[in-house]
């Protein structure tokens, strides 16, 4: 909302030599947001009032004219213009050369400067009221039409700015931040807070005075809960037309477009008092006005020309026919204020705020009287708002009056009183404070307060003002927020918490979650990624994974997004889709959580709340599948150990639906249960994720599954006495043999044994396979001599042979 | 044979002086120490002389050798201190091979290093999960039954749960506070805890808004705790971010959840406070809200306002990496590009 220092100024005197930006820094700290100010006449620089002395035609230009101009300088000076209204004598509006004026009212301003315009110089420019942004205050008929300030006071050489009034300061104000204190969307409520940051006073508004005698209009208030208090007053006398031209200038300012004289009247009460207005044509109405909920499929044609198929949950106002208006949000065009109204029915009501605010949302319609009355407007602002209409429009109109008046009050407005206690505010303000304190602050802020002593306390009696009650400020905590920011919050300094020291803070959870991504990150040499918890369909069944299976949301970002994650496979597959155009090889993880159906309850029996479960994954992508698959494996065989979590196990249970079936395992816990699987991506998952050129190996992991070790655990194992001796073994093997079923077999008669290499091909028969491993042997009593260690190999080699039919093919050092 | 001696040792010593190698060191050696050495052949010849030449010409052979035997060791000092691993030239500009190391998302980094910060302070770290209720992200937080941001326009509620209220609607969370309502059901006062995490809001995206984003939010609970402590957090926040204490300024802000709250203004750090066209000529950026828990919410959290008093902050940690970084476009941070996120380590 825009707000008009001119405008405030009516209501109190702000201090002398108050610059505008410690005003927009204490509306800023105390109150909201100041986004910016403008000065209206800014703009206006080196444009100036003219008489026109003589218009002649143009020598060379049908549609131009010269013009000599008296510009309030001892000689006249000469514009070529293409108006199609100059006349001699008419006062205008003349842009010296140097000046900046929007071209035909189009794009951005551009300088004027001293030209010769075919043939002809021209001394500056006389203005359309386009070219200088005052179109809607000076209407104009035709975009050749320029400007004409008759009726105004001009001197000629006085600056525009200066004929028109125009100096004001016009802050900005976001609507958002204001939505909280329905008391300021007017220029009254404004006036009221600065009054109270700077300890100025307030004037009191006009009030409306009906003479007793004056007769009733017929107003019902069948919704109560809808609307608390309804006020119709009906003027006659009037005569609509064009508003003077200040009103039509102090609405221009704020941002609202001059219509007609009536029109202009409520929405100056609406910014005035921040209290919507609505007229209605008197002849149009017919019998009564009466506050209803719509019946189903009821019409109503609105003053935009939208028209509403209203339903039961709308409010409408209606006369004894037909709905006339949506209630508090627009009126109807059937009986609304025409140029030849001469009686009015004002209407002046309370309604409740959300009812305005279902309304104005069900059908899509935000209007300035919507905002302010789905805000929770307080009903004692009828009264301001009476009082103001009635004043204006009696300047206005000397001849209207009250021809009729009702206030219809179904429901009384609640007068709440908040209890405080001087040491309450002192301890959670953190400062000294004393009952002058409270009171310079809240008092001009419209509260009254009664104190009462109660041992060596204080207690505060707070009588909340009708404009700040209606939600806005119940609490005590709403008090000492009144109390502090009228202190000021810059005011307030560091206040150290005091320190108790019980334990030491131990949350092996979250060091372990950490530990796992650093271990990834900075030795296993993973890149973390984050994803958004829904993706698309076609990787969710890339992976494998039934969209059954997964959680859906109600809006979904993109209508084949609106899955969400069971897995964390399908977005790694997605990324590594992405990446392989950029990158060969390449490792990432992600630790989110997966969602899927089911039901747990972390806070309160009554919420259930589906499984929710922090999963790790991996992918890799490579090109050599066997060291791919060994690769994952290998990070996480050391995965337990380094980040001190109990280990786990490998074993083939359950096979992912993404892959390979041969490169594949599960992870088993200490107690037997799957908490995860690695393996490689099965072709048919490549293709259907479109991952083209890259092999990838995938491993999910859930992390909340892990039990991490409480401390940590290493254990010390003495270095051995006497040397151990190396010795390297390949043995040619049938294929399927496992690496394990050797190490198992030979471990009662090695100290170690480590898997070197393995070798399928040419060199070996079909169907076998040459496998390289080293053994270390050693003794506790003494070195072992050439001899001891020939006999042990040969142990070695025979129980190979005769258990699993290895034979050797070299025995190395 | 003196004057053969003096040759000897003369042509010996301007050899080994020039002796370019270990191997020729040794050849050296070898032709006047060896056994068939020219100073050996000498010393064998001592013999046929008079007992006084023997002497003289002895004592000479010996004062030779020692020399010899010295200038040999010498210079194989040299050698040594002169030689090297490298073979011809080594280009020292040639960069160095790379460990093969990975990074954690730019947001996490950001995240661990502010835990680390609170986790001094003795704050505990706390999560809840992303999937909540209506009435942990909205009822018990003191948002009115028709605030708009309960709306689908706002949030991601789950299919099938729109239509229900409270406890059995059920929505991405779209903020973290509701974790502090849990948290504090849980473990009562006082509290403190950071509950960092993700958060989702129905919006439409673009390079400065995100659906998906990163929150970090701590709440310190006490009795009867003066607002004017949440400057801790909030300071402690942007000095482990700025790496220097950073001006703040605390003014009027309306949130549901909060009782006084607080809109939070850093000084800007491109200005110094000046006014420029990062800050719009204000000299501060609104970096963060806090306030103190409204009473509502402390009590669905099952504690007395009357005794318990608190401090709220949340900041988004993607604008704040993107305020620290340059980054330029939210949305990279979920791209999972690793060209970009490679970039932060």
């Amino acid at each position: 909302m825009k707000f008009s220092l001119n405008w405030i100024r009516q209501y109190t005197d702000l201090p002398s030599g108050l610059t505008l930006s410690q005003l927009a820094h204490d509306l800023t700290m105390r109150t909201v947001e100041v986004e910016g100010a403008v000065n209206p006449a800014a703009d206006l620089e080196q444009i100036v009032a003219a008489e026109i002395l003589a218009v002649d035609p143009h020598p060379k230009a049908d549609r131009l004219s010269v013009c000599s101009v008296n510009i309030g300088r001892p000689d006249p000076v000469t514009i070529v213009c293409g108006g199609i209204n100059l006349a001699v004598g008419q006062t205008v509006a003349v842009a010296l050369p140097g000046s900046k004026v929007r071209w035909h009212g189009e794009g951005e301003p551009v300088e004027i400067k001293a030209a010769k315009l075919r043939g002809v110089s021209s001394h500056g420019m006389i203005c359309a009221s386009s070219e200088l942004s005052l179109e809607a205050l000076f209407l104009a008929s035709d975009e050749r039409e320029i400007m004409d300030l008759r009726g105004m006071e001009a001197k000629p050489g006085q600056p525009l700015a200066e004929v028109l009034d125009l100096d004001d300061l016009i802050l900005e104000i976001d609507n958002k931040s204001m939505t909280n204190r329905p008391d300021l969307w007017g220029h009254y409520g404004m006036a009221r807070e600065l009054a109270a940051i700077y300890q100025t006073a307030l004037r009191p508004l006009p009030v409306l005075e009906v003479p007793a005698d004056t007769p009733a209009f017929p107003v019902a208030i069948d919704s109560p809960d809808h609307c608390s208090r309804y006020a119709a007053v009906v003027y006659q006398g009037l005569r609509n037309g064009e508003s003077p031209y200040w009103l039509r200038l102090t609405l221009w300012k704020v941002g609202i477009r001059p219509l007609s004289c009536l029109v202009d009247i409520t929405n100056y009460v609406m910014l005035a008092t921040g209290q919507p207005t609505h007229g209605f044509d008197r002849r149009a109405v017919r019998r009564e006005i009466r506050v209803r909920t719509a019946r189903d499929q009821e019409k109503l044609l609105l003053l935009d020309g939208h028209r509403l198929e209203l339903d039961p949950d709308d409010l409408v106002i209606c006369d004894a026919e037909k709905p006339m208006a949506l209630a508090g949000i627009m009126g109807g065009r059937d009986d609304g204020l025409l140029p030849e109204t001469e009686e009015m029915i004002l209407e002046l009501a309370n309604f409740n705020p959300l009812t305005v605010r279902r309304s104005a949302r069900r059908h899509g319609i935000r209007t300035e009287a919507g905002n302010r009355n789905e805000k929770g407007i307080d009903a004692a602002r009828m009264d301001q708002a009476m009082g103001v209409a009635d004043q204006l429009i009696r300047r206005l109109m000397p001849e209207a009056a009250v021809a009729a008046y009702t206030d219809c009050v179904a429901r009384q407005p609640e007068h709440p009183v908040i209890e405080v206690s001087l040491r309450f505010l002192a301890t959670r303000l953190g400062r000294e404070i004393t009952s002058a304190d409270i009171s310079r602050s809240l008092e001009p802020l419209g509260f009254s307060i009664e104190t009462r002593q109660s041992g060596n306390d204080t207690i505060f009696l707070c009588h909340v003002p009708a404009w700040r009650a209606t939600g806005d400020v119940s609490l005590p905590e709403d008090i000492l927020e009144e109390v502090a920011r009228m202190i000021g919050y810059e005011n307030f300094t560091l206040i150290p918490p005091a320190v108790t020291l019980e334990k030491a803070i131990s949350q092996r959870d979250a060091e372990t979650d950490r530990a796992i991504r650093e271990y990834l990150a900075f030795h296993a040499g993973f890149q973390e990624i984050y994803t958004y918890p829904w993706i698309d369909d076609f990787y969710i069944e890339a992976a494998g994974i039934q969209l059954s299976e997964c959680l859906e949301l109600a809006t979904p970002p993109s209508p084949s997004a609106g899955h969400l994650r069971a897995s964390l496979i399908p977005g790694l597959l997605q990324a590594v889709a992405e990446n392989e155009r950029y990158l060969e090889t390449f490792r990432m993880f992600e630790a989110a959580q997966v969602f899927q159906h089911g039901e747990t309850h972390p806070s309160d029996s009554e919420e259930a709340l589906p499984l929710q479960t922090l999963q790790l994954g991996l992918a890799m992508a490579g090109d050599d599948p066997v060291r791919l698959f060994r690769q994952v494996k290998g990070v996480l065989e050391q995965m337990p150990r380094i980040v001190q979590v109990e280990p786990w196990s490998f074993a083939r249970q359950q096979q992912p639906a993404w892959a390979d079936h041969k490169a594949w395992l599960n992870l088993l816990s200490e107690d037997g249960q799957i908490i995860g699987s690695f393996g490689l991506l099965s072709a048919r998952a490549a293709r259907a994720a479109d991952i083209r050129h890259s092999l990838t190996a995938l491993a999910e992991l859930n992390l909340d599954a892990l039990r991490p070790l409480p401390s940590r655990e290493n254990r010390y194992q003495r270095l051995p006495q006497f040397p151990q001796v190396e010795q390297d073994l390949s043995i040619v093997i049938d294929s399927g043999v496992a690496w394990q079923s050797i190490a198992d077999l030979i471990a009662g008669l090695v100290r170690r044994s480590e898997f070197i290499e393995e070798y399928h091909g040419a060199q070996v028969p079909e169907g076998k396979k040459s496998l390289m491993f080293r053994v270390w042997l050693g003794s506790d009593e003494g070195t072992l001599t050439a001899e001891a260690v020939e006999a042990k190999m040969k142990k070695i080699l025979k129980m190979i042979r005769q258990t699993l039919g290895g034979e050797i093919r070299q025995a190395g050092q | 044979m003196k004057e053969q001696l003096q040759t000897m040792r003369n042509a010996c010593l301007a050899a080994l002086s020039s002796a370019a190698d270990k191997a020729e060191l040794e050849q050296i050696r070898l032709r006047y120490l060896g056994k068939k050495g020219e100073l050996t052949a000498i010393l064998k010849t001592l013999g046929s002389l008079t007992p006084e030449e023997r002497r003289e010409t002895g004592q000479l052979a010996n004062q030779v050798k020692t020399e010899i035997t010295d200038a040999l060791e010498h210079r194989a000092d040299e050698l040594i201190n002169e030689m090297s691993v490298i073979e011809g030239d080594l280009d020292l500009t040639i960069p160095g091979l790379k460990p093969d190391s990975g990074a954690l998302h730019p947001i996490t980094q950001i995240c661990y290093d502010l835990n680390d910060a609170f986790r001094s302070l003795g704050f505990e770290i706390f999560s809840e999960d992303d999937i909540s209720s209506e009435r942990y992200a909205f009822d018990y937080l003191n948002f009115p039954p028709d605030h708009p941001a309960r709306e689908s326009m706002d949030t991601y509620w789950l299919k099938g749960s729109e239509h229900e209220s409270g406890p059995e609607r059920l929505c991405l969370r779209p903020h973290l506070t509701g974790a502090s309502v849990r948290y504090l059901k849980a473990h009562g006062a006082p509290a403190r805890l950071v509950y960092p995490g993700r958060a989702y809001r129905n919006e439409s995206v673009d390079a400065r808004h995100e659906r998906a984003f990163y929150q970090y939010e701590a709440l310190i609970v006490d009795r009867d705790l003066p607002f004017a402590t949440g400057q801790l957090l909030i300071r402690t926040i942007l000095e482990k971010v700025f790496g220097k204490a950073v001006d703040i300024r605390m003014r009027a802000g309306f949130f549901p959840f909060v009782e006084p709250g607080f809109e939070i203004d850093m000084k800007c750090q491109v200005c110094g406070g000046k006014g420029c066209r990062v800050c719009k000529q204000v000299g501060w950026i609104e970096v963060m809200p806090g306030g103190t828990p409204h009473p509502n919410v402390l009590k669905a959290a099952g504690l007395d306002p009357s005794v318990w008093s608190g401090f709220y902050i949340n900041i988004g940690l993607d604008r704040l990496v993107m305020m620290r970084t340059g980054v330029d476009d939210v949305r990279l941070f979920r791209s999972a590009d690793l060209r970009f996120l490679s970039q932060f380590r």
